[in-house]
């Protein structure tokens, strides 16, 4: 039997084969507790900005946005974290969650972000949650409020920044139905956002005395909304309770207040934000949730708005709004607990969000809030708005109309739907 | 479900139906005489609500004393002139698309589907950069705002008006393609554009024709939709993708498919939304489905360049 001849030249190139692919498995897994750059003490921190510029959200991602940098900004103003300075990049999800998955993976894997902030989408927070949670990466999700990201959607890594639509019903819908009427109809965005706000809502009313008479699921993207007033009009409900969003809420305002039939039914639109209602201020109607306004009266809150107007003097929308607070205070948030965490270590960044309280006064609101550790839902105040019918100026759209302690609106079933890994589970990384 | 509660639904759809028909129509005679699906639609059907929103408001870059001067003009004046002169603002738009689209004609239509995605993208853009990317409303002079009663229910007095002025355009485009000498040369020229050539038909200037009057039509329909569905920069989608829908499923090239078709995707999204709500946005492409599975020309099509 011939004996296979190995030459010198071929056991130089084999021995180069093995060891480029033996570097390359290294270099692609598994990543669990092997991701740590090179840091030098200089180097600056990067974020990943996950925000919508385009699609049924583009608006209110980039109002996210506005908020994130100038956290940022007023960051390296004082120095930075850690003696480094904070970058950071953003793209377009374009309100779509193969979007979000696709700009997670590249933040992380090539751009090589810290950590990442952003989304007002649910589905697409809920993706880019995936991606953070394959590589450990810490993600600050700011304003998307489906109760499931705090619930079933939960991780580790992930730390839900706004209020949700179960802390919103809780709010509104006892009340409601002992003052309004016990016969509800509710009106859902056929996506995760407004499912869980609306089972949300569903069982703040069953649990309340009422009856949900019908449940009409609007596509996203839905324009058109002449079917779903006949059919509300027809089915005559004491309270019509809308989880809508976005571009479809603006174009179902638009539609309801032409007809005039916010005075023929109540209507509880779960949460507004913002920049959806500076888009069409005219057609705001019945009550609904925020978590900030700019012209609460308490101390701070007129300095942050003129801090914000000093650094977009050109925004298209002239006030900070709920969306744009969230995005500031997540990121002063995770910017503080890097501080504190002495590192960027995720586990340690991690630790240091979970349960840190955060007083009322340094949040500019009613209540302290905290970050629930069961959950990593930020637990705050709780507003109640309907239209000011006596503006003080072009802005002053709200008036308040109810604040809810943390407490008295917490969301009691998501610390058993939501299971956290243990650390030696979650892959961790410093740089 | 009685006939009493299915009856607004039925007269709702077919409202509806005709605002996606008047949306189809432009889109129509430009696939139909220049085989070029126009993906560029729903972003001139965006500029004409942009342009109406400027004319009705008044937001026009005219000096302060004329423009002080038109907004004391009443609003029903202001809302009939930004009807007639927004699609007049947008033709020259049009006027330039048929120009970059000429080298592909002839051609795969793939080619001009390239081109037109890629004006789309650029025209959604240059309306951000003009018009920054927050919402806009028109408002409706005061006899078409607000609602009636009938039937024991509220409805949009607009809604009807709409749905009026799209019968009115869509009339007039009937008459313009069969009833006039143009009309015929457009109809001959979809038919066998060589023979209309070599009659001495000068087929670039009728191509160029029919391009205007097609975003004139697309214009015009933003006009109308944009009290109803409010105005974006991203508008054009919710308006293009009904409009090929509707196209594929009348058939190309058929005035009366455009028509039918948008009336059928009107009653089928309106009663969807009544009956089977989480269907009503996919209710339109089932539709489709059924048709072209049985008539893979759509309703009234003649041969089309799809099945080339």
């Amino acid at each position: 039997m011939k004996q296979p001849k190995i030459s010198r030249r071929g056991l130089v190139k084999g021995s180069l084969m093995a060891a480029a692919a033996g570097g390359t498995a290294t270099f692609f897994g598994p990543w669990q507790h092997n991701r740590v750059w090179a840091q030098g003490a200089k180097k600056p921190i990067k974020l990943g900005l996950t925000c919508d510029a385009s699609g049924q959200y583009g608006n209110s991602g980039q109002d996210d946005v506005r908020g994130i940098r100038m956290a940022i900004d007023e960051c390296n103003a004082k120095g930075g974290v850690l003696g480094r300075k904070v970058e950071w990049i953003t793209a377009d999800t374009e309100t779509n969650p193969a979007t979000g998955t696709r700009v997670a993976e590249r933040f992380i894997a090539q751009e090589q972000c810290a950590f990442l902030i952003g989304a007002v989408h649910s589905g697409v927070a809920n993706a880019i949650t995936q991606v953070a949670g394959k590589y450990g990466t810490v993600y600050l999700n700011t304003n998307s409020s489906a109760p499931s990201e705090a619930g079933e959607n939960c991780s580790r890594v992930k730390f839900v920044w706004d209020g949700n639509g179960t802390n919103f019903s809780k709010a509104a819908v006892q009340n409601a139905v002992e003052r309004i009427g016990k016969r509800w109809l509710l009106l859902t965005n056929d996506y995760v956002w407004g499912h869980t706000t609306s089972a949300a809502t569903k069982a703040q009313v069953e649990k309340a005395g009422g009856q949900i008479i019908d449940n009409l699921l609007v596509p996203q993207n839905t324009r058109d909304f002449a079917s779903y007033l006949l059919k509300v009009q027809q089915a005559k409900p004491d309270v019509v309770a809308t989880a809508v969003g976005g571009d479809d809420i603006k174009a179902l305002r638009q539609q309801v207040s032409d007809l005039k039939l916010e005075d023929k039914t109540a209507w509880i639109n779960n949460q507004q934000d913002w920049p959806d209602i500076w888009g069409a201020p005219e057609t705001l109607f019945g009550v609904f949730g925020t978590t900030w306004y700019h012209k609460l009266p308490l101390p701070g809150v007129a300095d942050f708005v003129k801090r914000w107007q000093t650094t977009y003097p050109q925004s298209p929308i002239p006030v900070p709004g709920n969306v744009s607070y969230n995005g500031y205070m997540a990121t002063r948030e995770l910017l503080r607990a890097v501080e504190r965490a002495g590192s960027t270590n995720n586990l340690k960044v991690i630790k240091a969000l979970e349960g840190h309280k955060m007083s009322a006064a340094d949040r500019m609101q009613h209540f302290d809030a905290y970050i629930d550790p069961a959950t990593h839902q930020v637990q705050q105040t709780i507003y109640l708005a309907r239209r000011n019918a006596k503006p003080a100026d072009k802005t002053d759209l709200f008036e308040l109309i109810s604040w809810t302690k943390p407490e008295s609106a917490l969301d009691d079933a998501a610390p058993g739907k939501c299971k956290l890994k243990a650390d030696a589970e979650v892959p961790s990384y410093e740089m | 479900m009685s006939l009493l509660n299915l009856l607004p639904h039925l007269l709702n759809g077919i409202t509806l139906g005709l605002l996606f028909a008047l949306i189809a129509l432009g889109f129509m005679l430009i696939l139909g005489l220049m085989e070029q699906i126009n993906l560029a639609h729903g972003s001139l059907f965006a500029l004409g609500a942009y342009f109406a929103y400027a004319i009705a408001t008044p937001r026009l870059p005219l000096p302060d004393d004329m423009l002080q001067a038109w907004a004391g003009v009443p609003l029903g004046w202001r809302f009939t002139a930004a009807l007639l002169l927004a699609p007049v603002l947008v033709a020259p738009f049009g006027l330039v698309l048929e120009r970059l689209m000429r080298r592909t004609y002839g051609r795969d239509p793939l080619y001009g589907l390239l081109l037109t995605f890629g004006v789309a993208m650029v025209l959604e853009e240059l309306i951000r950069v003009v018009w920054g990317t927050r919402d806009y409303m028109i408002p409706v002079p005061r006899a078409m705002a607000g609602g009636f009663i009938m039937l024991d229910l509220i409805w949009s007095t607009y809604r009807f008006w709409a749905a009026a002025l799209a019968i009115a355009a869509m009339a007039l485009v009937w008459v313009i393609v069969e009833r006039t000498r143009f009309g015929a040369m457009v109809k001959a020229g979809a038919h066998d554009s060589e023979i209309v050539q070599a009659l001495g038909i000068d087929l670039t200037r009728l191509r160029v024709w029919v391009f205007v009057l097609g975003t004139m039509l697309a214009a015009f329909a933003g006009v109308i939709l944009a009290p109803l569905w409010g105005i974006r920069p991203h508008m054009g989608v919710d308006a293009v993708v009904p409009a090929f829908l509707i196209i594929v499923l009348g058939g190309v090239g058929s005035f009366w498919g455009a028509v039918i078709g948008g009336l059928l995707v009107g009653m089928v999204v309106g009663l969807s939304g009544a009956y089977a709500s989480e269907w009503s946005m996919l209710s339109m492409y089932l539709l489709l489905i059924a048709v072209v599975t049985f008539r893979a020309r759509g309703l009234f099509g003649k041969k089309s360049i799809l099945e080339a």
